[in-house]
């Protein structure tokens, strides 16, 4: 379906999508294949690479470093695997409906289930961009600068690319970001893992008395792949982008091709972890004075550690303005208010000022002296494995919605792979969090 | 477009005087992506009691655990 000026009125931010949407047009009907890739390319990679955040990497790190690469290996392309079936949904519906995830759950479902996923996102958002403030902390303190500059530094970013007043701009200036997510792949090639130490680490076996800090592991890494922002970043990305339903071909390319990334990047955080790893060496929370880039110098030499540290600066700068931009979409859904990077500030002002809040209220929190800062990481993708079947549950209703989604709704093995997900995810974040919990009360020893 | 708008009598809502907007640009946006559109709400789905039961629980289980979570973290930082 088309239209003319004359049928609809029309605002600065239908002007600004649609001037996009013609470069598409042309793309299209010139049969410029990759031309129409790049140009639709964009929401699934920066969803799947801002995932690959500072929490994630240093969890990824942490899992080599503790346990070597025999379990998380094999993981990794699995839980990405798992990431391209929820993301495909939200690219999936975003595109058909042209609307968020937070929208459609508040009008589709009721306003108490559109505020809780709100609600939830903001608490988990928060401390996970805590942790990417921390993530950019530990990457510029090994160049000997401080906090202030990390949080001077995050801010800048986020304020800087949400001046355009174009979600194309955003979007691009991300995307150039998220490339240097490589850097980890790089780490681990400076590393120089020897084929012995390779072999060795696969076969290494998780030790069997510290059940907790495996299921920590576990859970943090599943929370590394799948996050509830990624459900509301995607969906609403892919809506304010314009993706319709005849891109949906292409969003998938987009989303298979963030994934497959995020896992190669992710597995080269694991292999530098693993140059780390001595099997009786110091438990993950030993690597929080030195960090990672310090404890890497020292086995693999300054070129691993100093691309290590500016891998960990990028992940987190990404995932603040991912995260940031999620955060924005849900509040202004939910509000009922303009919320795209299409429209200007004066008229998208609830949009562009929770991008910036939540951006500095996280800011504030990593300036306070002493802060734990890789147990807040690991703990933020905890957190978000918890809440995160919820999210997937409405999800999954969403893609199955004959009445939005007509044609578009999900296949039988969608649903069953989806299903498997939700199940998965539930259990891991239920396993750390109820075996946690007993823990710290003495229930069991 | 302003005369568009004035014979609609719908106000523009981001009004940006620098935009040049032509006929070929229209054409490729799809009706349902207008802001006009998307502003409208979606109607209401009818949730099962079963279905709404079992939301419920979902949602009392994840508020249940990540309390456990956050308990924990703080402990550990005691």
């Amino acid at each position: 379906m088309t239209v003319t000026p004359t049928e609809l009125p029309l605002t600065g931010e239908d002007t600004a999508r649609s001037r996009d949407r013609l470069h598409v047009h042309r793309a299209r009907g010139q049969n410029r294949r990759w031309l129409l890739l790049w140009l639709l390319a964009g929401p699934g990679i920066l969803a799947m690479l801002g995932e690959n955040d500072g929490p994630s990497m240093i969890a990824y790190t942490a899992d080599g470093a503790q346990y070597g690469l025999a379990f998380f290996v094999p993981l990794i392309p699995v839980l990405f695997a798992m990431a391209y079936i929820c993301q495909e949904m939200c690219m999936r519906v975003g595109a058909v409906t042209h609307r968020g995830y937070g929208a459609l759950v508040l009008q589709r479902y009721g306003r108490a289930w559109g505020w809780f996923g709100a609600a939830d996102l903001t608490l988990t958002n928060l401390v996970t961009l805590v942790a990417e403030f921390v993530s950019i902390r530990v990457g510029l303190a090994y160049f000997h600068l401080g906090s202030g500059i990390a949080v001077a530094l995050g801010l800048a970013l986020v304020v800087f690319t949400l001046s355009g007043g174009r979600y194309r701009r955003w979007e691009r200036i991300a995307l150039g970001l998220a490339v240097f997510n490589g850097l980890f792949l790089l780490a681990a090639i400076l590393a120089r893992p020897r084929g012995g130490t390779v072999v060795r680490s696969l076969a290494f076996v998780p030790p069997g008395g510290n059940v907790n800090t495996l299921l920590l592991l576990l859970a943090s890494t599943v929370g590394a792949t799948v996050t509830p922002w990624m459900i509301f970043f995607q969906q609403s990305a892919s809506a304010d982008k314009g993706m319709t339903a005849r891109d949906v071909k292409h969003g998938r390319c987009d989303t298979a091709a963030g994934a497959a990334l995020a896992a190669v990047f992710g597995g080269g955080a694991l292999i530098a972890g693993a140059a780390l790893l001595t099997g009786k060496g110091p438990g993950i929370q030993g690597f929080t004075g030195a960090g990672f880039p310090g404890a890497l110098t020292h086995v693999a030499g300054s070129a691993a550690g100093t691309v290590f540290a500016l891998g960990l600066i990028e992940a987190g700068a990404v995932a603040i303005l991912t995260i940031c931009a999620s955060t924005a979409y849900a509040a202004g859904e939910c509000a009922g208010v303009s919320h795209s990077f299409n429209s200007s500030p004066r008229n998208a002002a609830a949009f562009y000022a929770a991008n910036i809040a939540i951006a500095l209220l996280a800011a504030v929190v990593i300036l306070i002296p002493g802060a734990p800062l890789l147990s807040i990481a690991l703990n933020a993708n905890v957190l978000a494995t918890v809440l995160l079947p919820v999210s997937l549950v409405f999800m999954v209703m969403l893609a199955n919605d004959t009445a939005l989604m007509g044609p578009w709704v999900n296949k039988r093995w969608a649903n069953a792979i989806g299903i498997t997900v939700i199940a998965f995810v539930g259990l891991c974040g239920a396993a750390y969090g109820i075996d946690s919990f007993l823990q710290a009360t003495h229930l069991i020893g | 477009m302003n005369d568009a708008h004035s014979s609609l009598g719908v106000p523009e809502r981001d009004p940006r005087p620098a935009q040049r907007f032509d006929d070929e640009q229209v054409v490729h946006l799809e009706r349902g992506q207008l802001v006009t559109e998307t502003s409208r709400p979606v109607p209401r789905a009818a949730l099962s009691a079963r279905a709404a039961g079992g939301l419920w629980a979902l949602r009392v289980f994840a508020a249940l655990v990540s309390l456990m979570v956050m308990y924990t973290f703080i402990d550990q930082l005691r």
